[in-house]
């Protein structure tokens, strides 16, 4: 065991693991993330909170996953490349970790022209990759990026995104094998809705071995109106929604589209599932985590496997 | 070259409120490729601040290929127009900042002349292309990355500037979520290795960029140029190439 993370406790026991998403308040409201905590917990793993999403103002990731640790779960704190340089994210790896944080998911972050401040300065002085490597050897090495070592390395088990769709479909797999050589320990994915497509990447990661050096956890969520998968289908970059998802969703009358939406996402989990080489999924369910325990129990993933600590 | 576009006309004359007497200089350079201070345009310039009441007491106009931020060349125009330059009220630089400055710093330390300087351009920075259309292909970070992504910068073609590929939200067909009508670095950079036959380099991890190289203002000295020679041997060059 690298580190104190339940995450990790499950996927090193071969269970199938499941982890959740929790987006911060756009105020310094801490009940709001209680609340939040308290639907996801004991449903999930462990549960990302994200990193100023869309980059909109929220209240910082790590301070999120601190008042939601209180609540006894299992954090995965979010870090974008895009607010800070190589300074100030290794800053935060230390304190992150000397907080009880056990896990890390290092992104590069979305662009700031899409979120509530476009007139911001990017940073992008690291890539995702290259943060990867830069947490690995904090812990591994208790290295700096700069080359000097640290007394108490931060025990983070670290994460990183995949999406096996976005062009070009045959980069996605080397560039998941890079975040793989620079230490991720698990990966969780863009959503899945072209079930057939996550199949023909996960072959491709079979075929290199890669599913034997990191844990894929397959991201999945439930649609609630036609509008919304309309929306994900044309409107987000990087985003494989299939007509056959929209036309399910259109096939019954409107009151009922929320609940197919569900059972589409729990049809999907049944699916991933089966692909050898998956080793859980990440349910993404923002502002409708009421679904997410429903969810699980449909798809028998209920109750979550407990260790002592 | 440096690319550039002309201030509105009405902020010129606001810098040359109250000034009677402008001298003009424009650039031989890369002003004369975007028309922002060739000859023509120093002499347009002139006609209008003239119907605009003002009184152009010298003015130069650099032949192409002559560089105003190449003071080795620039200056011998600026000790031939001594006398204007002294009598004028301002001097109007139809240039990039590069040259309005260069000439700036030639008046005051090599000609003991100091004079109000205003400029008339608005400079974008490095660019390649032309007779008609630019793009930025590279931002002088002083330290090349080319060599290790197919001659493509995704430092400046990509919105985040990622050295190890592309980002979740390259799209379908294979464009920039940032600007859709762009293609992505990543996916330009893909099928450039894809043609060479070299894919295998995508593999390699690329270290964070060294951004120190890239601290400002930076200065380097070099051996100077045998001007002359150098530009006899453009003038045979060129008519060797027939035109």
């Amino acid at each position: 065991m690298k580190t104190k993370s339940n995450l990790e406790r499950v996927l090193e026991a071969g269970q199938f693991a499941v982890t959740g998403e929790l987006g911060p308040p756009q105020s310094a409201d801490s009940e709001i993330i209680r609340r939040k905590a308290k639907i996801l917990k004991g449903h999930v793993d462990a549960f990302n909170v994200t990193d100023g999403q869309t980059a909109v103002v929220r209240m910082a990731s790590w301070a999120a996953c601190l008042i939601a640790k209180e609540e006894g779960l299992d954090p995965i704190v979010q870090m974008t490349c895009r607010d800070r340089n190589r300074i100030a994210l290794q800053m935060d790896v230390l304190g992150i970790a000397a907080l009880g944080i056990n896990n890390m998911l290092c992104l590069t972050g979305d662009h700031q022209k899409f979120g509530n401040h476009p007139t911001a300065k990017g940073v992008y002085d690291l890539d995702s990759i290259q943060f990867i490597k830069v947490v690995k050897d904090m812990r591994d090495e208790r290295k700096f990026q700069c080359g000097d070592e640290m007394e108490v390395a931060p025990r983070l088990f670290v994460g990183a995104a995949a999406n096996p769709f976005a062009a070009p479909f045959e980069f996605r797999v080397v560039r998941l094998s890079k975040k793989v050589a620079a230490g991720a320990d698990f990966i969780q994915t863009q959503l899945v809705y072209n079930v057939d497509k996550f199949a023909e990447w996960m072959k491709m990661v079979r075929d290199r071995g890669l599913h034997e050096k990191v844990k894929i956890l397959a991201g999945v969520g439930p649609i609630k109106s036609v509008g919304a998968a309309k929306y994900m289908k044309t409107r987000v970059p990087g985003m494989d929604v299939p007509d056959s998802v929209v036309q399910r969703l259109q096939g019954v009358p409107k009151e009922q589209v929320s609940k197919e939406g569900i059972k589409l996402c729990v049809d999907i989990i049944n699916q991933v599932r089966q692909i050898d080489g998956v080793a859980g999924i990440h349910i993404m369910a923002i502002e409708w985590e009421e679904a997410v325990p429903e969810i699980l129990e449909a798809a028998g993933l209920l109750p979550r496997p407990k260790f002592s600590l | 070259m440096n690319a550039q576009v002309r201030k509105p006309f009405e902020e010129v004359l606001g810098y040359l409120e109250g000034r009677k007497k402008i001298f003009l200089m424009g650039c031989g350079g890369c002003a004369t490729i975007f028309h922002t201070g060739g000859i023509r345009d120093v002499d347009e310039m002139a006609e209008r601040l003239t119907k605009e009441g003002k009184e152009i007491v010298g003015k130069i106009g650099l032949p192409f290929g002559i560089f105003t931020c190449y003071l080795p060349m620039s200056s011998m125009f600026l000790k031939e127009h001594r006398q204007e330059i002294e009598k004028c009220d301002a001097i109007l630089m139809q240039s990039c900042g590069d040259g309005l400055q260069a000439v700036r710093g030639y008046l005051e330390e090599e000609m003991g002349i100091v004079k109000p300087m205003y400029p008339s351009n608005n400079a974008l920075g490095f660019s390649s292309g032309g007779p008609s259309k630019f793009k930025e292909e590279c931002q002088a970070c002083g330290e090349c990355e080319l060599g290790r992504t197919a001659g493509i910068c995704p430092l400046v073609q990509c919105p985040k500037g990622l050295l190890n590929g592309p980002c979740g939200g390259t799209t379908m067909d294979g464009k920039c979520e940032v600007d859709p009508t762009r293609d992505c670095a990543w996916v330009m950079i893909y099928r450039r290795l894809e043609e060479l036959g070299t894919l295998d380099e995508l593999l390699e991890r690329q270290e964070p960029h060294d951004w120190s190289k890239a601290v400002r203002p930076r200065a380097l000295e070099v051996e100077p140029l045998e001007l002359l020679e150098e530009l006899k041997g453009t003038k045979k060059a060129i008519e060797a190439l027939g035109v």
